[in-house]
């Protein structure tokens, strides 16, 4: 590993500021991604920023009826929070369907929204990724990408975002709070939290360097049947080929996203429109611009099918 | 100095920049704390952090500071073992134990809600040894094992010798041990699939702070030999060398380097630059027969059949006639998938010079004297100036079947006068270790109306990748057993075993004919569908028989002989044990589809080569005995079983017995646990030389008494000559008084072999949305002679069948190019508990006359079943027949979707 300089910051904004202090310097959470990142070279901070004793970790009700959730807040505790499962019923799901429970204890609600893709040449540094090193082309595309994006990928990336939580997270509106190093302090919607890779794949967020999470916020409640279905190879963990985060109202309307299929939790108004009509004309708006590859084709009729199942059950 | 909570005690000491808490424990030589991946998937690392359980590969050593630290050394308290420890001992719920730590640290702090859904509860440990029945047990308070009763010891459900050991992390693995001056070996693998090395600038690796040398072809002896273990090396060709300038697959070796610390030898990996003239690659078997492909060998080792590397051809009886004489044929390409063993302990050694001045080596290893035997002829070392042995392995399943880590590190120990270690990482297993074989296999089977088989026509296409290794020997595994199986009289086999630029195949678990196994098990199938017979009765029908030639395709004599003959017992189980089902009904809703399958395997018990194995027994003053047997214990068992064998004959309990094995200088010579040896061969050598103890002890006891030799006989503890009862620590005082020893010695050899049954049968559903296939109902049997230890018995089974699932269900090495793209546990999926099916495992009624003391082997073949069975099954609810391993989900839902 590369070594490294470690500070604990003591407030957010010091976070920040810390952080646009030294340009390669990385907030540190649970760890659970990045030291794996680390041990592999793949990321190589020359400084880490400690995030963990910044009080982040509280869940609390907001004015609006809804959830504030600190950054810090561990993947199990959001999990098993009563409000959580009583009224956001996918995200506990999602949360649970997600890796195992000793890495859950450690996981944070901002590192899981910021967490690395899985796709595998990202990881092999003998391997060309623009997402790892710009510029030198992407060996997914023409390789072995049966996991990879069916929908909104670029000539440069199809990786795909690996969060089961996100997924949820982006069905249920939250919104994103962060402090930037100047000390200001905005709110960003998961719609537009991640980017689609475009030209630059490495650019993962909207974030700026040194712009810190500090929490993640739900609206109100809005009831419904709550689904998480997630489609994988194993049943005991592994990232997703396809899941599905739908909320239905009792009179068919509602909204649905997919994970496994893009670069960011893929929702569309278009999509969730067509709610009332089923799998099939949800799955023709989500997929419009699909461009599949050979290998990956089968995740169009994989989602459209696991979302059929996925209404069946909410109808009951 | 930064203070840290460990068991209790305080340490001072300050974590080197960016380590994880799992190699700082180690360096304070907490050693429970095991490594499996390093990336959190396999568990084995599991501490406690203030009471919570965390995988401490992942945790940053400095956010442990200040906190309360409990390893596995500190779950019991004041000598009491933990509740769950307890609960492992009694359910005996380990095999190899090294799972076994971050299972219990797991386990021990789940609450009610946690062990009431243990599949999501256990998702973050991985076990490769148990199929996971045995931690349930331990989960459900449930008593495995029984007591040890003097004279009653063979077929007692007896404990692991080393399970307070083991579940305390007092236990020693090959890594568990720490030594002043040890320095670290890691190796640069090559990126290219075939690549002539045309330069190696190792400069800036020397300049790497704490680097103290690096290797390349140019230093090592240039010799070559072949990586795989057996008795006759001649059997595997001499096509490798310890470092080499060309490079045929991507992960082979290419320079090493030895460094003070294993960060400061990665980076000099790192630094290390080669310069590489890329070559031509074939990874494909078929196109690497063609005339034309890039040849991997230039080497003596080629032969005028270009990269073919060994081929076998035969025929009995009149194949042409026999497809005449069919009514129906069945004919099909079968191909199963690249696997490897996943052992949780990775391949590692440590090589030193000893005070004795001779060469020391402590290894992870199935085969510590075939291993001797190459180190000796490579580094140009005597026999007596070597020492190799094993203390506990994690795991074995044939990978470790193979000298691929210990010869680096005893080459520079030797240059260096340091001790010099090499632990791999998971990423080098999968790179640079060996694989199961990927077979293509194409049957065609013709049969009459009644069912009788009249024609088995088989071709097999073996990828050994870019060495022999065991190909040859795989791949008459491969044209041997799941053919000879059948009786028909008229048979055809060629098999080709071809050199590609992928990495080598090895030995694993079934050795070849899991492959033809899982081809021939499906086409039965196939082939009685076409007839209307029911696929039990095919089989019922066509099995060999005693009496019978046991043949394959080739008419020389076989030593291959029925020492006892259980199949249709376990056909006629696994039968009734289907039909009467186990209650557990199909998910609700019309979207799963339900199937039922069986196959079954033969195994003709150990090698048609040599395997031999010797072993020696003491009588001690205090009147207990001691054994040491040649032979590896990697959680087979077999060290409990060879306890109990000597016991029984002995007339004492299993404890009476201290055992070692598996070490050059202090046990007799073994070839090694591999081929399904363990109980036939080395347990022959133990069962022959504890009747050479028993014969010993009493002709002493005749002469020392004047009694006549027939009066008498062992009792437990004592020798009882006519009314007159010795105890037999008396005796051996008597006896060193005329300078009698009480120490025998016998060696076993393997022949005849005899022949070993498996059924397995599957009940599942598959979900015609998504491909799921859930397995509803498991059934095995298994011809096995006469269990030593029925728990362990079933334990290996267990462990074999969830093996058999992983490999027909989950698990696939993923290569581009001769890459592999998914060289994590993440990526790469052995089965996890929620993965694994409960086992129903049943013995046919058999008692062998040619194993030792009516056993047979028990712990490879429960494996071959499995994929056949899975495959039956999915073909009778779907009408689909899958030929191809492994069934995904994404393979099965493209099949399906085809399908209204
Ligand atoms: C074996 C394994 C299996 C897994 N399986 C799944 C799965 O099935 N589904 C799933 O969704 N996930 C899975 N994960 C991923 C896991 O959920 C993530 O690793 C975890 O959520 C990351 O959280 P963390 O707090 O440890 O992040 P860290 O590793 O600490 O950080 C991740 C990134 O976020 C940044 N960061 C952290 N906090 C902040 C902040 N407050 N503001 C700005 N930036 C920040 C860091 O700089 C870093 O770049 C798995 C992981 C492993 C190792
Ligand atoms: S898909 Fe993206 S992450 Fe994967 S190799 Fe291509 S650029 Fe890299
Ligand atoms: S070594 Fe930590 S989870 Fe495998
Ligand atoms: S006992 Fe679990 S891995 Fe060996």
């Amino acid at each position: 590993m590369k070594p490294f300089t470690y500070e604990r910051a003591g407030s957010p904004a010091e976070a920040a500021a810390a952080a646009a202090r030294r340009p390669e310097a990385k907030f540190i959470a649970g760890g659970t991604n990045l030291l794996d990142l680390m041990k592999l070279q793949i990321e190589t901070p020359a400084h880490l920023i400690d995030v963990n004793g910044l009080k982040l970790d509280t869940i609390e009700p907001t004015q609006e009826g809804g959830l504030r959730i600190g950054a810090l807040v561990r993947n199990t505790d959001l999990a098993a929070d009563e409000r959580v499962r009583r009224d956001y019923g996918v995200l506990s799901r999602a949360l649970l369907a997600g890796a195992s429970g000793q890495l859950r204890n450690r996981a944070t609600t901002a590192g899981n929204l910021l967490q690395r893709t899985r796709c595998p040449y990202f990881y092999d540094t003998n391997m060309a990724c623009n997402k790892r090193r710009p510029g030198s082309g992407c060996s997914a595309i023409g390789g072995i990408n049966r996991q990879h994006a069916v929908v909104g990928a670029s000539e440069a990336c199809i990786a795909t975002h690996p969060s089961d939580m996100a997924v949820a997270m982006r069905v249920l509106d939250a919104s994103i709070e962060t402090v930037k190093p100047q000390g200001a302090t905005r709110t960003i919607s998961i719609a537009e939290l991640h980017r689609l890779p475009g030209d630059t794949p490495n650019v993962e967020t909207v974030l700026e360097a040194g712009e810190l999470i500090t929490a993640v916020t739900l609206p109100r409640p809005v009831g419904g049947s709550q689904q998480y279905r997630k489609v994988r190879d194993r049943a005991s963990y592994a990232f997703a080929l396809v899941s599905v985060a739908a909320i239905v109202q009792p009179d068919g309307s509602g909204r649905v996203a997919l994970g496994g299929v893009a670069h960011k939790p893929w929702r569309l108004d278009a999509a969730d429109a067509e709610m009332p009509r089923g799998a099939k004309a949800v799955a023709g708006k989500l997929f419009a611009d699909a461009k599949p590859t050979e290998h990956n084709a089968f995740k169009l009729p994989l989602a459209e099918r696991a979302l059929a199942s996925v209404l069946a059950d909410a109808r009951g | 100095m930064s203070r840290y909570e460990i068991n209790g005690h305080l340490f001072a000491a300050e974590p080197k920049p960016g380590q994880c808490l799992r190699t700082f424990l180690r360096d304070l030589e907490v050693f429970g704390v095991k490594k499996g991946c390093d990336a959190g998937d396999c568990g084995a690392c599991t501490v406690w952090i203030d009471g919570k359980p965390f995988h401490s590969c992942l945790v940053p050593a400095f956010r442990a500071e200040g906190r309360k630290v409990t390893t596995i050394e500190g779950l019991a308290s004041s000598g009491e073992m933990h509740p769950v420890q307890k609960a492992f001992h009694d359910a005996q719920a380990f095999q190899c134990g090294y799972c076994a730590a971050g299972m219990v640290m797991t386990v021990a702090s789940m609450g009610a809600n946690q062990k009431a859904d243990l599949p999501h509860a256990l998702k973050g440990n991985l076990c490769r040894c148990t199929g996971y029945r045995s931690i349930t047990d331990a989960l459900n308070g449930k008593c495995n094992i029984e007591s040890d009763v003097a004279g009653k010891a063979c077929g007692a459900s007896l404990p692991n010798p080393f399970t307070d050991d083991i579940l305390t992390g007092k236990a020693r693995y090959t890594m568990d041990v720490a030594m002043p001056g040890m320095l670290h070996l890691k190796v640069l693998r090559s990126p290219h699939a075939h690549a002539r090395i045309v330069g190696i600038d190792r400069t800036a690796a020397l300049a790497v702070p704490g680097v103290v040398a690096v290797y390349t072809w140019e230093d090592v002896p240039r010799r070559l030999y072949s990586t795989a273990l057996h008795e006759d090396h001649l059997v595997d060709p001499d096509d490798t060398y310890m470092l080499d300038n060309v490079a045929r697959f991507a992960g082979q070796r290419v320079a090493a380097v030895v460094a003070e610390s294993e960060g400061a030898a990665e980076a000099g990996c790192r630094a290390i630059h080669v310069e590489y003239e890329v070559l031509p690659a074939v990874f494909d078997p078929v196109e690497a027969m063609e005339p034309g492909a890039p040849l991997l060998h230039d080497k003596d080792v080629l032969t005028k059949e270009g990269n073919v590397y060994c081929d076998l051809k035969g025929e009995i009886g009149n194949i042409a006639r026999g497809f005449e004489e069919a009514h129906a044929i069945h004919e099909l390409t079968y191909s199963t998938s690249r696997v490897q063993h996943v052992h949780l302990e990775t391949h590692g050694s440590i090589a030193w010079r000893g005070e004795d001045n001779r060469w020391h080596v402590r290894t992870s290893s199935q085969g510590p004297f075939a291993a001797q035997k190459k180190l000796c002829y490579l580094m140009g070392l005597k026999a007596r100036d070597l020492h190799v042995f094993t203390e506990r392995v994690g795991g074995g399943f044939g990978g470790k079947q193979e000298m691929i880590s210990e010869d680096l590190v005893l080459f520079a120990a030797m240059k260096l006068g340091r001790p010099v270690k090499w632990e791999w990482t998971r990423e080098d297993e999968f790179l640079g270790g060996t694989t199961r074989h990927q077979m293509t296999t194409h049957v065609k089977l013709g049969a009459r109306k009644d069912g009788t088989l009249t024609a088995m026509d088989v071709r097999v296409v073996s990828n050994t990748g870019a060495y022999g290794n065991h190909g040859s020997e795989t791949l008459a595994a491969a044209m041997g057993s799941p053919i000879a199986a059948y009786r028909c009289d008229n048979k055809r086999g060629a098999g080709y075993a071809v050199y590609t630029n992928m990495v080598p195949g090895g030995g694993f678990r079934g050795y070849g004919a899991s492959q033809t196994t899982f081809a021939i098990e499906c086409a039965i199938d196939e082939l009685a569908r076409l007839l209307a017979i029911d696929p039990m009765e095919m089989r019922r029908r066509n099995v060999v028989r005693p009496g019978d030639n046991i043949e394959s395709i080739w008419q020389e004599p076989s030593d291959a002989s029925f020492g006892s003959y259980g199949i249709l017992e376990c056909l006629e189980i696994v039968e009734r044990e289907l039909a009467k089902g186990n209650g557990v009904a199909k998910p609700g809703g019309d979207h799963w589809a339900e199937g039922t399958g069986v196959a079954l395997a033969m195994l003709e018990c150990g090698p048609p080569t040599e395997h031999r194995s010797g072993a020696e027994m003491r009588l001690l003053a205090d009147g207990t005995y001691h054994l040491a047997v040649g032979s590896s214990e990697m959680g087979n068992g077999i060290t409990t079983a060879h306890k109990q064998m000597a016991a029984a004959v002995l007339g004492v309990r299993a404890t009476d017995i201290a055992i070692i094995n598996a070490d050059t200088d202090r046990t007799p010579y073994d070839t090694g646990t591999f081929a399904s040896t363990g109980t036939v061969v080395a347990g022959k050598a133990v069962h022959i030389a504890a009747e050479a103890m028993r014969d010993d002890i009493l002709a002493f006891a005749s002469r020392h008494t004047g009694m006549d030799p027939v009066q008498c006989r062992l009792e437990n503890d004592a020798v009882v000559c006519g009314d007159k009862r010795i105890p037999l620590d008396a005796l051996h005082a008597a006896g060193a008084k005329t300078d009698h020893h009480f120490a025998v010695s016998r060696k076993a050899y393997l022949s005849p072999r005899t022949i070993a049954f498996n059924v397995q049968g599957v009940r599942l559903a598959v979900h015609r949305v998504t491909g799921e296939i859930r397995i509803l109902h498991s059934v095995h049997a298994a011809d096995i002679g006469r269990p030593i230890n029925p728990m362990q018995c079933r334990g290996q089974l267990d462990g074999a069948v969830a093996m058999g699932y992983g490999w027909a269900l989950t698990e696939n090495m993923v290569h581009e190019a001769g890459h592999m793209v998914n060289p994590q546990l993440r990526n790469y999926r052995i089965p996890a508990y929620a993965d694994t099916p409960h086992t129903d495992i049943f013995f046919a009624d058999t008692v062998d006359s040619i194993g030792p003391l009516g056993a047979k082997s028990q712990g490879e073949c429960g494996i071959n079943p499995v994929a056949p069975a899975v495959a039956n099954a999915l073909a009778d609810a779907t009408g689909i027949r899958f030929a191809h391993l492994p069934f995904t989900p994404d393979r099965i839902f493209a099949e399906l979707a085809e399908k209204p």
